[in-house]
Order: C-alpha cells, then sequence, then structure tokens
C-alpha cells in the first residue's frame, strides 16, 4: 500500500517536472516569436517593406498613428484586421515559403501599399 | 476613392446579401411572411452602430487581438444557429411548423449578426473616409454601387431558388447553406490562426494561379463557398468538418422525419 501511494507520489512529481518543462519550452518558444512594428502614418504604411525568414511564425504590431481606421489586408497573407485610429493591433503572420506577399490598407489603398519579403 | 468604396462595400454587402437572399427564398417556401425581414434589418444596423463603436475597445482584448476573436465567435455562433435552422427546416419539411414563433427568431438572429459583422465595418469605412477631405460624395455613390451590386448577386440567387419547385428549392437552398456555413467555419479559423489562438502552419497548396482571391470571381467563390487559395491543414479539416457536420445533421433529421410521417400516416 505504502509502496503504491509513494509511487503515485513520485508519479505526481514526474507529471509536474514534465509539465513545468513544457510550460518553460511553450513560453520559450513563444518568446522567440520575432516581432515587427509597422506604423501608419498619413495613410503610409512605414516600413512599407519587410523581410522575414522562411517557414517562421511573426507577430506584426501595427500601429494607426493616424486619425482614420485603416484595414490591413492581404490576399496573399490572407490577413484581415480593421486597425483603429491612434490605436495599434496585433497580427501573427506565418510560417511562409519563401516569396513576396503584397498588403494594403483596404481603407485607404492608393497610398497604403507595402509587401513582406519571405526569404 | 470612389472605386476603393466600391469594391470594399461590395465584399462586406455580398456575404450578408447572399445569406439574406437564401433565407428569404427558403422562407417563401415555408410561409412564415416577410415582417422578419425587417427586424433582421433593424437589429442588424444596431448590433453594426454598437459594435462599430466598442470595435476600438474589443481590439485591445487579449493582448490585441479582440477584433479576431470577437470575429471568430460571431462566425462560429451565426454557424451553430445555422445548422439548427436547417435542421429545423428539414424537419418540418412535409408538415405544419408547430412554432413559427422560434423559426422566425433563428432566422433573424442569423441575419442581424451577419449584418452587424459586415455593417461594423462599412461604418467604420464610410467614418475614415469621409473625416479629413470632402470625399462625401464620392464615398457615398461609390458605397451605393458597390451595395447595389451585391444585393444585385443576393437578388439572383433569391430569384434562382424561388422560381424552382418546392422540393428543389429545398434542396439547392440547403446545399448554398452548407457552402456559406462552412466558409464561415474556415474564416473563423482563420482569425483564430491570425489571432495565435489555433496553431499555425505551412499552407498546404496554392491555387491562387487557378483562381486569385484578388479577382471577382475568386471574390465571389469566398463569400459562397469560403474560397481560399492557400489554406493551412487546419483551416482545411475545420471547413471539412464544418461542411460535413450540418449533412450529418440533415440527414439525421431527415431519417427521423420520415419515420415520423410513417407513424403519423398508419394512424
Amino acid at each position: 500500500m505504502s509502496y503504491i501511494s509513494h509511487y503515485s507520489c513520485s508519479k505526481k512529481a514526474f507529471i509536474s517536472i514534465c509539465c513545468l518543462l513544457s510550460l518553460s519550452f511553450m513560453t520559450r518558444v513563444y518568446s522567440a516569436t520575432p516581432i515587427i512594428n509597422i506604423d501608419i502614418r498619413n495613410h503610409l504604411f512605414i516600413p512599407s517593406e519587410i523581410t522575414i525568414p522562411e517557414n517562421t511564425k511573426v507577430k506584426l504590431i501595427i500601429h494607426n498613428y493616424d486619425e482614420e481606421d485603416e484595414e490591413f489586408e492581404s490576399y496573399e497573407l490572407n490577413r484581415e484586421k480593421v486597425i483603429i485610429g491612434k490605436r495599434k493591433g496585433t497580427i501573427f503572420i506565418g510560417p511562409l515559403p519563401a516569396g513576396e506577399y503584397p498588403f494594403f490598407g483596404e481603407f485607404f489603398p492608393k497610398t497604403a501599399q507595402g509587401k513582406v519579403i519571405v526569404e | 476613392m470612389l472605386l476603393s468604396s466600391v469594391i470594399i462595400i461590395l465584399r462586406e454587402v455580398l456575404e450578408a446579401a447572399l445569406l439574406f437572399s437564401i433565407l428569404i427564398a427558403l422562407a417563401k417556401h415555408s410561409a412564415v411572411g416577410n415582417h422578419w425581414i425587417l427586424w433582421s434589418l433593424a437589429l442588424g444596423l444596431v448590433g453594426a452602430i454598437i459594435y462599430g463603436m466598442n470595435l476600438s475597445n474589443i481590439s485591445e482584448w487579449f493582448d490585441g487581438v479582440g477584433q479576431e476573436v470577437a470575429n471568430a465567435f460571431i462566425q462560429l455562433f451565426i454557424y451553430a444557429v445555422l445548422v439548427i435552422y436547417m435542421g429545423v427546416q428539414v424537419y418540418f419539411k412535409d408538415q405544419a411548423m408547430t412554432s413559427k414563433y422560434w423559426f422566425l427568431v433563428l432566422m433573424i438572429v442569423i441575419t442581424s449578426l451577419a449584418m452587424t459583422r459586415e455593417g461594423a465595418e462599412i461604418l467604420l469605412y464610410f467614418f475614415s473616409a469621409t473625416r479629413r477631405e470632402n470625399h462625401y460624395v464620392s464615398v457615398l455613390i461609390g458605397m451605393i454601387i458597390g451595395a447595389s451590386i451585391g444585393i444585385s448577386v443576393g437578388f439572383l440567387f433569391y430569384y434562382l431558388l424561388v422560381n424552382l419547385r418546392s422540393l428543389w428549392a429545398l434542396r439547392i437552398g440547403l446545399a448554398l447553406l452548407i457552402l456559406v456555413s462552412a466558409g464561415m467555419v474556415s474564416q473563423a479559423s482563420l482569425l483564430l490562426i491570425q489571432a495565435d489562438w489555433l496553431p499555425a502552419q505551412m499552407p498546404l497548396w496554392d491555387t491562387s494561379t487557378f483562381l486569385s482571391e484578388k479577382t471577382a470571381m475568386g471574390q465571389l467563390m469566398y463569400a459562397l463557398i469560403g474560397y481560399e487559395a492557400t489554406p493551412t491543414a487546419i483551416q482545411a479539416s475545420l471547413y471539412l468538418f464544418g461542411l460535413l457536420f450540418p449533412v450529418g445533421i440533415i440527414a439525421l433529421v431527415n431519417s427521423k422525419s420520415i419515420a415520423y410521417n410513417k407513424i403519423a400516416e398508419t394512424k
């Protein structure tokens, strides 16, 4: 009986260590997600070209410094998000094969144009 | 300004118009009147204003991905209600509906929620595009043209369905609804991937050279069947689930309904 309880105790300890390890692994992976900041000013993306590595998930943080809202849109990236004026928004992109992925601001497409270069 | 407002409004209106037209056509066959359309439009407009006004705060939720999460859950909720609606529609296909009230509530929930999401974006666009310079006229004209094209496509589907025999209208209407609802699951999964709530993966395939989402046909297929040129494995499998689940429900309800009718006949 005592053997069983001892066994389950060590089993519990083993599981919790595993959990902790996997948790730390997860947070490590999470923090390893590259972050790229893009500004929107006067309906322009700054920078309008960003380069990211192939097969990698990237966190885009888009800061809209205009009064007006903008919609980040890309058919190639399969992404669509309204970025409210004077606010910021987060968009995760990738992992992607190498290539060029244009994006634009759907509310002001004449000026708001950019692309993600994956290499 | 004119052309971009045509495109943006068309894209938003198209999805809601398709859903509306299929439901109105099917409602015609189940003889529940047309009052519910006004309720849908009114509630959808109020919903769009409330959602649009609060999108700024909603976007800040969950570390900046609140918009994706909220939109995904709206889509999934519409999907769930659509599946229930389709089940009810099939169950009562040969018999008088016991409670038309709840059937109407289902239709109003589906259409007004679809309007809420699309309408909020239209409102934000309108106020953004006309804020600084006096673009009112060109933006408004563009919006009217875009909305007209979208609504026309809706009318096209409506007349296609009401001119069919009752059984075929139900079959084709349901088939279209299943495709639209599977597209909603696919959109919801895409939004959750964008928010990093679902794992990101490499695209499974790329059919953009065959049919690009940028083209008019690509846009129509996106609204109608949830077409994506570069889906990931998770998105594609959720789409497949979204397609097969209502098919299963309809088959189940249909067999129950047939059994019920046989019992009623023998009595």
